[in-house]
């Protein structure tokens, strides 16, 4: 079987329900309150120093980390739910050896993850360029700096969405997936720091700046190849527990 | 599923697109799965299916036990046994959806994992829910076409074929159990496998139904391909099959025709039931009180056990080969599975 042929079937079933919908509506919401935000929000000394220049609208607007994080919990819910669901069980009698639907799988999310990462922050700096003629600030970024902040964010969607792909994989439950999603995500990073100096440079909340340019820790190409280990990392070890596993 | 005759016997024509597709990649992909000869009902062939000592365990409990049995391409052949008896793991093994311990499950003479295009060799149900509730069926059917490389026009033909054609966008979550149920089965003819390898196919079907579904199996199986079929419903596989394989608690109790397998017993009637049952079971035969006076022998050739009854100075007052249902045979063999389960053809040569 053609492996396009999987991918296929793939991004079908991302597409056959109401889910990356549920999603969108989430980036409606925070865009909406991002407008509202700028709209309404001060800061501490009652000023709009967060949207004064264009490095404070570029950081506010950064996406990136965001969508990563969103793009874990969506991974980790379309992998873990097709084993709740028993829809796995047709796709591994199509691809009996099952690394190449693994991967078909982690194609699928990466895509969809990219596209729902993309979209939110696409959302976010329309959100913010609507509600900025309502304060005494106009819209500074670059229109490539603004591809910047789009392009990370559908990077770290596509790697987020391969993070929960691999721990939905491997926890096979949805609330387990979603749990097993945050505490990589926000408790793991953290423990990480405190055990390596140096490390918190590449957390995936620093790197994710990085690539969205409000930070300069590393380098973007390091930012890259370090955001891809951590996606490789529960990637790998979701697809040799799905090899290994019998299904249910 | 059709609910009319004329539309049933439409829906057996398959068409030609996959009739040919099928061939060219059983010609040259797919590891020869051999073809019933229509001049001869019970042809030679090789085996379509071959379980070898197949165990399997999880954790300390044994659910297949150094099982082995084969199917026979052309044939329905049903696979019995009680509720945990070991059925879908085996079925599950067979597919590569679980590994066996130790033996081995052939399709043809591959593995599952190993055979070119699975997709269009084995169509299988086996998980009766194995639908996302949110989505339709017309979507799960796509999406299995997908993966299978299925011409899209598939869908549509097997949506009318089972007859929810008029229910394809609703959401599966509001389907019923017979609606999952010819779900399933469309999906797993969008291929127009050879080998259908179904677990309870029948469950939650109306009778209509379960006639449709029976009428379809007997064609498939009569046009050479290889149907092995799971059920409890021993009336509807004592309809369809022409073998039955029967486990329990993971080993093999019976595997053979049907009509075969009906005519295995013997009746005895002696003055001292008790003592002639526990002369024959100490002999390794299975012997079930019918009357006062009487006793059903399986197991045993009818020689042995007048010679047995002789030796032990009983009177013999009838001695006869005895037929009896399915149902009969089914429950004598899983209530009291004898210690060394062999299969009929070994029960047949010892008489």
């Amino acid at each position: 079987m053609k492996w396009s042929c999987l991918v296929r079937a793939e991004l079908r079933k991302l597409t056959s329900t109401r889910m990356p919908w549920a999603f969108v509506i989430v980036l409606v919401i925070i865009s909406a309150l991002t407008a509202t935000a700028v709209i309404a929000g001060t800061d501490m000394d009652g000023s709009k120093g967060f949207i004064a220049t264009a490095a404070d609208q570029q950081s506010l607007m950064a996406f990136a980390w965001n969508a990563m994080m969103g793009a874990v919990i969506f991974g980790a819910i379309a992998v873990a739910r097709e084993y709740g669901h028993g829809t796995v069980v047709p796709t591994f009698l199509s691809a009996p050896r099952r690394y190449r639907a693994v991967l078909a799988q982690q194609t699928a999310v990466s895509v969809v993850g990219s596209l729902l990462g993309g979209l939110g922050a696409a959302l976010t700096v329309a959100a913010v360029a609507v509600a900025l003629p309502m304060t005494d600030y106009s819209f500074m970024l670059s229109i490539e700096t603004t591809a910047q902040l789009i392009a990370a964010s559908a990077f770290t969607g596509a790697v987020g969405a391969i993070m929960g792909a691999g721990i939905g994989a491997v926890v096979r439950n949805t609330g387990g997936a979603v749990t097993g999603a945050f505490l990589i995500l926000i408790v793991g990073p953290p423990l990480v720091v405190q055990m390596a100096n140096g490390a918190a440079s590449w957390v995936p909340g620093t790197l994710a700046g990085v690539l969205s340019g409000i930070g300069s820790e590393v380098g973007s190409l390091a930012a890259i190849a370090a955001l891809a280990i951590w996606a490789a990392f529960p990637a790998a070890i979701g697809l040799i527990s799905t090899m290994r596993r019998d299904v249910a | 599923m059709a609910t009319t005759s004329s539309s049933r016997t439409a829906h057996f024509n398959r068409p030609e697109i996959l009739r040919e597709g099928r061939n060219t990649v059983t010609a040259i992909d797919s590891p020869p799965l051999p073809m019933r000869d229509p001049s001869d009902p019970r042809p030679d062939l090789a085996p379509a299916i071959k379980v070898e000592h197949v165990t399997k365990r999880y954790g300390h409990a044994t659910v297949v036990d150094d099982l082995s049995f084969t199917v026979q391409p052309g044939r329905v052949t049903g696979f019995l046994g009680p509720n945990g008896a070991g059925k879908s793991t085996t079925m599950k093994i067979l597919l590569g959806l679980a590994s066996a311990d130790q033996g081995r499950a052939l399709i043809g003479t591959h593995l599952y994992r190993d055979l070119p295009d699975p997709a269009r060799t084995v169509g299988v149900v086996i998980e009766a829910d194995a639908f996302h509730p949110g989505r339709s069926g017309r979507n799960h059917l796509r999406i299995v076409a997908d993966a299978g490389g299925f011409p899209a026009e598939r869908v549509d033909e097997m949506l009318e074929m089972v007859g929810i054609a008029d229910a394809a966008d609703r959401r599966v979550g509001a389907y019923s159990l017979g609606m999952r149920q010819r779900l399933g089965l469309a999906a797993a003819l969008l291929g127009d496998p050879p080998m259908l390898v179904l677990d309870e196919p029948g469950n939650g079907l109306d009778p209509q139904g379960i006639r449709t579904l029976r009428d379809l199996l007997r064609a498939r199986a009569a046009d050479g391909n290889t149907v092995f079929v799971s059920s409890h419903l021993l009336g509807e596989v004592q309809h369809l099959a022409d073998d039955v394989v029967v486990i329990d608690k993971g080993r093999l109790v019976a595997s053979g025709s049907i009509r075969d397998l009906e005519q295995t017993a013997t009746l005895v009637r002696t003055a001292s039931p008790e003592i002639l049952r526990a002369v024959l079971e100490s002999a390794g035969g299975i012997a079930q009180p019918q009357d006062q006076d009487a006793l059903i022998v399986r197991g045993l050739p009818i020689e042995e056990i007048g010679e047995r009854a002789f030796a032990a100075g009983l009177v013999v007052r009838e001695l006869s080969q005895h037929g009896g249902s399915l149902e009969e045979l089914f429950l004598d063999w899983t209530s009291a599975t004898p210690s060394h389960a062999g299969t009929i053809e070994e029960e047949i040569e010892t008489r």
